[in-house]
């Protein structure tokens, strides 16, 4: 039944809104009609997405989606989240998502009627044509043939609290560019001088981008306390892939402020704003296609592929054809300074330009190259690590005083305190380095970091009188934002390059001396779970004497699936995450592995900032 | 901006989606890596009989015949899955010379394994240290090779074989 | 000092600190350490032969331990790997004709893009 109401309530909103696409000269209808048609095809479809996670909590296994990716012992809330934990139930996710930021759009836009309805067309055909997508070929209503009592069980990976609200985020953000991308489109259909809709843009590129970074943020986390790897990041095809629509989103809303200094290229904000969108459906395509492997395949099918490779050329085709044949004439006499805040903008857009080209050249240079000569090659972490973070630094060295430089001149006021700051500071970060081991790596990324947050503090006090007040932290919120990469920069130094490694065979009763402290490997502990048999060793850490906590690598074992999942166990502590894995054992002896990872902390408190800041900025004055 | 830049991106949209088409017309299969030494002469090698320590099977032994080497063990489930379809192939090309290697496999488990399921293989070879194994660049079990009459290696597959690899790729070798 | 003089200061110092690293000199265990990150695991999803403990990962583990201290260096123990596992195992492509647009292509578009605009701020 709920298959049914599923099905139907998806070709309705598509018909829906393939009727409001038809041109107002032959159908003549009143905005009101047209605004209501369109909220219409966003109820239907999001009906049309409940009744699936309906089916889900309900175990419908007549549903062959449900069946295939469910079990009737899975926790409630696993249930539910199942329902965007695959392929078909992700992709009307997605959809449904493309109709709901139209539905909100046309809810708080204040610009001009015709031009909302362009915009809101423009989303529409985005949804049809992904409505097709699901239709024809990702169906998650499909009825299965045979009676069946029990579902195939849920990978017992995506059975996870990060991981289950990860792709909602990651969509949120994804999606969100769809909607700049028809803000863009629609304004140079219209040549449209009015700067209205750079403020709408703006307004829907910083929503897009918080929930971006907060979908990245999650999967890191997630990959970080889950696959058991010590780290975060791995430059994995995937994690590329997020992360190109990130930057780019980034330097649309920095090419944004320009506005502000009346210095904006139009042209090139409008050609951000529609490569924000094509990279997500990029991202899509190379991860639902199956021609990259990594930790996140989806079961893939040729068929798929080439659909979603149709998808994206004719948008991305459409949305660069038409910036090529209107792309807004004006031009713009940028006041150039070597430093002022145009040019330093300026230098960031080619900065986060190139690293984003780097990072697509780097994922999708083995498919070139296998197709041309056959081999295969692999591009992993070291080489995006050789090429894009030097080139981001410049970017991060900018960044400490952007915000204070001049739009008309190159001179910044009270210059000398800062170079005094940043020399005491240099003085500190070498004498450290002296003291500890002295990696260069190390040593620019703790400089940068922390002249980052020191200049950014300098700036806040010499400028800003402080109040309690929204209005203040409104002021120096691109200072915060900043201060917040800076503390995020100094996290990823210490925790990925200060690193420390154990390995170790033991067995219950010992004790290991590390870092200040003692870990007591106590028990073996098995226990039985709803759905799955839990092993973890109980390790106990303590600190002159006193007890600090427990940490309990282990394992998961999941009848259904047969699958068997590490977990690891973890301390945290502002300063630092222990961080131990359970191995094999060979006669009660185990092999364990610890990471101690300092001021790992500092990487999520530092994004929790850029995200706080960002929200600041998206509130009304 | 000249009207060459905005030219730019389009080009580079058709270029990457042709790459991309053209990945996916190809079947290229992520999980099954060219070998690196198609084409090339096979690795040198000598080998135990598994059933007579006495007895030598080496690289040179191979050069005149067309041979299928497979690498297996007891304790890999995706080798069981294959095994029957060398019987068939066996059916099919009378003259292959089917060479099964046991990778990293106790002899007796191996024995075991081959008499429950069934000894398709017209030589059973051993390699328990996978010496032999790392110089065909194997990286996991099963990985199946053809070689020609003349020694060089004309076909590879990683993981499993199945009906349709056979006779789509393999028949059409001979 | 001038703004701008301070900022060419800062990038004179940045470029000193790069070239230190590319001439510093490693230890044995440094060495193994470097190469083995920069060696796929091919068993894994991702991950490099350092951070791997699977059967395939001790192997080339062992293998890489072996030919340094035949005397081997980092080049001569990719290129022995690569003749068995194709370049496929390297994390970091070789630096060959094959992968020259894949080297060269950041740092051909840095210093073009950093041409055109010290152009534009002459042009100012």
């Amino acid at each position: 039944m709920s298959s049914l109401i599923g099905f139907s309530s998806l070709c309705f909103s598509s018909i829906i809104s393939i009727i409001i696409l038809i041109p107002n000269s032959i159908t003549n209808i009143k905005i009101k009609s047209f605004l209501f048609l369109f909220r219409c095809s966003t109820l239907f479809v999001c009906i049309s997405f409940l009744s699936l996670v309906f089916a889900y909590v309900s175990s419908d296994f007549s549903n062959f989606n449900v069946f295939q990716n469910s079990h009737s012992d899975k926790p409630l809330i696993y249930k539910i989240t199942g329902a965007w934990g695959n392929h078909e139930g992700s992709i009307l996710l997605w959809l449904s998502m493309i109709s709901i930021y139209g539905f909100f759009y046309s809810l708080i836009s204040k610009s001009l009627n015709d031009f909302k309805i362009l915009v809101l067309k423009i989303q529409s055909s985005l949804f049809v044509i992904f409505a097709m997508f699901v239709i024809f070929t990702s169906n998650p209503f499909l009825v299965n043939s045979i009676l069946v009592k029990e579902g195939l069980g849920l990978n017992p990976i995506l059975q996870d609290p990060a991981l289950a609200i990860h792709p909602p985020m990651l969509y949120l953000g994804y999606v969100g560019f769809s909607l700049v991308f028809s803000l863009a489109i629609a304004s140079l259909l219209r040549n449209n001088n009015d700067q209205d809709w750079i403020i709408e843009t703006r307004r829907w590129s910083m929503i897009s981008w918080v929930f971006l970074t907060a979908g990245i943020a999650l999967g890191s986390y997630w990959a970080y306390y889950e696959l058991g790897w010590g780290g975060w990041w791995f430059w994995d095809p995937v994690e590329n892939i997020s992360l190109m629509p990130w930057i780019t989103g980034l330097a649309l809303v920095h090419s944004l402020i320009m506005i502000k200094g009346e210095q904006a290229i139009e042209k090139w904000v409008v050609f951000l704003a529609i490569l924000c969108f094509s990279l997500s459906i990029l991202g899509t395509f190379l991860v639902r296609s199956g021609i990259l492997t990594s930790v996140h395949s989806f079961a893939s099918d040729a068929s798929r592929g080439l659909f979603i490779l149709l998808i994206f050329f004719l948008t991305t085709g459409f949305g660069f054809l038409v910036f090529l044949i209107k792309s807004p004439t004006k031009k713009n006499k940028l006041h150039l300074l070597f430093i002022n805040k145009t040019s330093a903008l300026i230098i960031n857009n080619i900065l986060m330009i190139i690293a984003v080209l780097t990072i697509l050249l780097g994922t999708i240079y083995p498919i070139i190259i296998e197709v041309l000569t056959n081999t295969r090659v692999s591009i992993g972490g070291p080489y995006f690590n050789s090429t894009v973070l030097p080139i981001l630094l410049p970017g991060f060295l900018l960044m400490s005083v952007a915000p204070v430089l001049s739009w008309q001149t190159n001179k910044l006021q009270k210059f000398r305190i800062y170079v005094i700051f940043f020399i005491i500071l240099s003085a500190i970060v070498s004498i450290q380095s002296y003291f500890t081991n002295f990696n260069t790596w190390g040593f620019i990324g703790l400089i940068i970091g922390s002249w980052i947050i020191t200049a950014s503090i300098i700036s806040i006090f010499l400028r800003f009188k402080f109040s309690l007040s929204l209005h203040y932290v409104k002021i120096i919120n691109s200072f915060i934002a900043h201060i917040g990469v800076g503390i995020m920069i100094i996290g990823i130094t210490c925790s990925s390059i200060y690193q420390t490694e154990y390995n170790f065979n033991i067995s219950v009763g010992d004790e290991i001396n590390i870092d200040n402290g003692v870990l007591k490997f106590e028990s073996i502990d098995i226990t039985e779970e709803k759905n799955y048999q839990s092993l973890r060793a109980y390790f106990l850490l303590e600190k002159e004497g006193k007890l600090i906590s427990y940490i309990k690598p282990g394992r998961n074992y999941y009848p259904v699936s047969k699958m068997i999942t590490t977990e690891a166990g973890i301390y945290h502590d502002w300063s630092k995450d222990i961080y131990i894995t359970l191995g094999n054992n060979n006669n009660n002896i185990w092999f364990v592995k610890i990471y101690i990872n300092p001021l790992i902390s500092f990487i999520w408190i530092g994004v929790f900032i850029m995200i706080f800041s960002s929200i600041i900025a998206i509130i009304k004055k | 901006m000249k009207k060459v830049t905005l030219l730019l991106p389009l080009i580079l949209l058709i270029t990457v989606c042709l790459f991309f088409l053209l990945f996916i017309l190809f079947e290229k299969d992520p999980n099954n890596p060219p070998s690196v030494l198609l084409n090339k002469n096979l690795p040198l090698f000598s080998s135990v009989n598994l059933y007579n320590d006495k007895e030598y099977l080496a690289s040179e032994d191979l050069k005149d015949k067309y041979t299928l080497i497979n690498f297996f063990a007891s304790w890999c489930a995706p080798c069981k899955a294959e095994h029957n379809l060398f019987f068939e192939i066996k059916k099919e090309i009378p003259d292959l010379f089917i060479f099964g290697i046991s990778y990293k496999d106790k002899p007796s488990d191996s024995k075991k394994y081959l008499k429950q399921e069934g000894n398709p293989y017209s030589f059973v070879g051993v390699d328990q240290e996978g010496k032999i194994a790392f110089e065909f660049g194997v990286f996991g079990l099963p990985e199946t090779y053809i070689i020609n009459n003349k020694g060089k290696i004309i076909f590879k597959h990683a993981g499993a074989l199945t009906k349709k690899i056979i006779d789509d790729e393999i028949t059409k070798l001979f | 000092m001038k703004l701008q003089n301070f900022f060419k200061f800062l990038l004179f110092i940045f470029f000193i600190t790069f070239s230190y690293t590319s001439f510093s000199k490693d230890n044995i265990n440094d060495r193994y350490k470097k190469l083995t990150l920069e060696l796929r695991c091919m068993t894994c999803q991702n991950q490099s032969v350092y951070d791997s403990d699977s059967d395939f990962a001790k192997n080339i583990k062992k293998i890489v331990k072996e030919k340094f201290k035949e005397g081997l260096n980092e080049k001569e123990i990719k290129d022995f790997l690569t003749k068995r596992y194709g370049e496929y195992i390297l994390l970091k492509p070789y630096f060959s004709s094959k992968n020259l647009l894949l080297w060269v292509f950041p740092f051909v578009l840095l210093v073009l893009s950093m041409l055109i605009f010290i152009r534009n701020l002459k042009k100012n």
